[in-house]
């Protein structure tokens, strides 16, 4: 039977009076993807922060390749890469001089280093700029460097923490990729975003949070049969106006409206039958819109369905 | 190992930074460099300042009296300014009148114009006689012409004593019924003259710097030792906050978490940056030491003696700065902390003003409030070439204070960061 990669129970974690996380349980197969998906403030960093052994759960228990978080944090620490959501790198040292302290940070010495130093900077595609100061870097560059200290000791599990968060498309894509080919190699990889289409791309496995829990867990086909064949409709509306989201709300076939600065969500189950009463309603209450989108049910209609908000708000 | 290779990594860092370079070695080096040539006045080496030497024009109008044709009062005078310990500050030359000497002035030929009058002489030797030098001066010069009148009046001096005694012994034999010899005042200033020639301290002026005895000038640039020491302890208090600073910046950075992260133990991580602050110090005060000795010629001391005063300097700023640092919440706080607290402790631990003479003793007491207090005594000590034993005590204070900051700074880290 294969060993599982990881395993959470009732993980809590409080700050004084506020639970940052309750009771968290998931278990993750080795050589899977799992992402955590939430909005900010979902939880997903602190119970990272757990996993990596930085902070001390209040409750429950992790396994990380077996090893308990509290009670074997060394171990714990030996098998896992944490890239933080953060870059955290020392900018006045190259490329090359980062990887190698990081390296050696986990033992790795001499020919080995040097080894695994030009290997990392291959992966993360920097073998050109290695001598220079990180600080020179672009952001997606840095993101990279970022990545490629947590690969250093090849870890069996390697921990992500919003890794593509205020990067280029083009670095986005590239930081992607190298996820998919380091899982290739059999790495297993735990993942948060609150970007929707990444959890969706990567994952074998997704777990939505929100207010510290995880509200749903599967793959992504399970989780969007959760909204059944709900319609996902994008509108813009040019004022916002609580009677025509009321009126909306109480449409049959309409089950949610979520509603952010003129920006409304519905999830309703025949999109054609319900826009030309949304249209009605809004031309009497002189509210115009401004733009329509027809989406197929996807991990933000499941959001939306089991939370009543979008993702982003 | 991994607390080598922490200490490495900050070393390598503190040494590529400008900033850090520049309060390492070239600030102390630059300011005690700036009070030394402001205040020192020893730029030449040896102990004297060098005064420009003043043109003297003179015009001798002495007539020679013909009751005594032996004795020139003008003539002395002029041998009197030419005595050779005067040559290196006066520059003598001869009119053949006043308006010549006078116009001399006035051309800038020359600073000062000494007219000797026609009378000198008779004035000299007569009781009821007077006669007064004239000096006629560039009005913009203060010194030159302030010498000068104090050589002629050192002169003049001599001569009214002499009369002074001739006509009181007169005077005295009046009294008695006796007859008065009116040859007194003439043999008296005749003495004064022979004194004159024959003495050798007759021009017995000396310049010295302000830094007092002959001695200590001769010993060698005896303010620079103390301005260096004072500065070089400042800015390891200095290095030695800054590179505690670093793991608050580390921890702002999140690399002090990604630190954590890893399998090295918390006290091995924050080990290795307290080796990295040391190492720095270390460094730091070779450099200077060593950079001091050539440029100002210092000579710091015995050799075993500089090394445990080095060593319980460092070990004081180190500890002092992981305690300073350890009170702060984040790097914006730093500026303060180490411009106000710092150099405030450094004033009151006589940093600044230990190289001007004269400080209450009072204020030596006060200095030993402060760590910075401690490593100035220990390095005065040093200086004076006191050995190892003299020293001891000092360094010994600076070990514990070291050590009980230290304690106080890595207890408040380990409660924020472990």
């Amino acid at each position: 039977m294969t060993q599982k990669a990881l395993q959470v129970r009732n993980l809590q974690k409080c700050f004084d009076a506020f639970t940052a996380v309750r009771k968290v349980d998931f278990e993750v197969q080795q050589g899977e993807i799992f992402s955590l998906l939430g909005p900010n403030g979902a939880g997903k960093s602190t119970t990272i922060s757990m996993l990596s052994c930085l902070l001390e759960p209040s409750g429950g228990e992790a396994y990380v390749m077996g090893h308990s978080v509290t009670k074997e944090a060394q171990a714990v620490k030996r098998a896992i890469g944490v890239v933080p959501q953060d870059i955290a790198l020392y900018g006045d040292l190259s490329a090359r001089e980062n990887l190698s302290f990081w390296g050696k940070m986990y033992g790795l010495r001499g020919n080995a280093l040097a080894k695994r130093v030009d290997e990392v900077l291959e992966i993360i595609r920097l073998t050109e700029r290695q001598k220079d100061r990180v600080d020179k870097f672009s952001g997606g560059m840095k993101r990279r460097v970022n990545i490629g200290v947590a690969l250093m000791h090849k870890p069996a599990v390697i921990i992500m923490d919003e890794p593509t968060v205020g990067i280029d498309p083009q670095s986005r894509r590239h930081i992607l990729d190298n996820i998919k080919e380091l899982n290739s190699q059999g790495m297993t990889v735990l993942y948060t975003t609150h970007y929707m289409e990444e959890a969706q791309e990567l994952s074998d496995h997704i777990a939505i949070m929100d207010q510290g829990e995880i509200i749903a867990c599967g793959t992504h086909t399970e989780l969007v049969r959760m909204v059944g064949e709900l319609d996902r409709i994008e509108l813009t509306i040019n004022v916002d106006s609580e009677n025509v989201i009321a009126d909306w709300q109480a449409t049959a076939g309409v089950h949610r409206v979520s509603a952010e600065d003129g920006h409304l969500t519905i999830l309703a189950e025949d999109s054609n039958l319900i826009l030309p009463h949304l249209f009605e309603s809004a031309t009497q209450a002189k509210v115009r819109i401004t733009s329509v989108d027809i989406q197929e049910p996807n991990l933000e209609a499941v959001f939306l369905h089991l939370t009543g908000k979008a993702l982003r708000e | 190992m991994n607390i080598i290779d922490v200490a490495v990594k900050d070393l390598r860092r503190v040494f590529r930074s400008v900033f850090a370079l520049i309060m390492m070695f070239g600030a102390p080096l630059l300011i005690a460099g700036l009070l030394y040539f402001a205040f020192g006045g020893l730029a030449s080496g040896s102990g004297s300042f060098t005064l420009a030497r003043t043109r003297v024009i003179i015009a001798n109008l002495d007539q020679i009296s013909p009751s005594a044709s032996s004795f020139k009062a003008g003539d002395m005078l002029i041998k009197f300014l030419q005595n050779e310990d005067l040559t290196d500050i006066l520059e003598l030359t001869m009119a053949p009148d006043e308006v010549s000497a006078r116009s001399a002035v006035d051309r800038q030929q020359a600073d000062v114009a000494l007219i000797i009058p026609a009378n000198f002489t008779q004035a000299a030797l007569t009781p009821d006689q007077n006669a007064a030098v004239l000096l006629y001066q560039d009005p913009t010069l203060t010194i030159g012409p302030g010498i000068v009148k104090d050589l002629v009046n050192h002169f003049m001096d001599g001569f009214s004593g002499a009369k002074i005694a001739a006509e009181v012994t007169h005077a005295a034999a009046q009294a008695s019924g006796s007859r008065p010899d009116l040859s007194l005042s003439a043999w008296a200033s005749q003495q004064y003259a022979t004194y004159l020639e024959s003495s050798s301290h007759a021009a017995a002026l000396h310049n010295t710097s302000p830094s007092g005895s002959t001695e200590q000038t001769a010993s060698g640039l005896a303010m620079i030792g103390p301005i260096m020491a004072g500065m070089m302890i400042f800015f390891v208090f200095f290095m030695g906050a800054n590179g505690a600073e670093s793991i608050i910046r580390e921890h702002e950075e999140g690399t002090l978490s990604r630190l954590f992260t890893t399998p090295a133990s918390a006290i091995t991580i924050l080990g290795g940056k307290f080796v990295g602050v040391f190492v720095t110090l270390v460094i730091q005060t070779t450099v200077l030491l060593a950079a001091s000795a050539l440029i100002f010629h210092i000579s710091w001391g015995e050799p075993l003696s500089v090394g445990l005063a080095t060593f319980g300097l460092i070990v004081a700023a180190t500890g002092f700065g992981v305690m300073l640092m350890s009170f702060i919440k984040s790097t914006r706080q730093t500026g303060p902390i180490l411009g106000g607290v710092l150099t405030l402790t450094g004033m009151v631990g006589g940093l600044i003003t230990n190289g001007i003479p004269n400080i209450p003793a009072i204020m030596d007491k006060i200095a030993l409030t402060m760590p910075q207090g401690w490593a100035m005594h220990t390095w005065k000590l040093t200086l004076a070439g006191s050995n190892a034993g003299a020293i001891i005590l000092p360094v010994m204070v600076l070990l514990i204070l070291g050590a009980l900051f230290f304690t106080v700074g890595l207890m408040l880290f380990r409660r924020r960061f472990i």
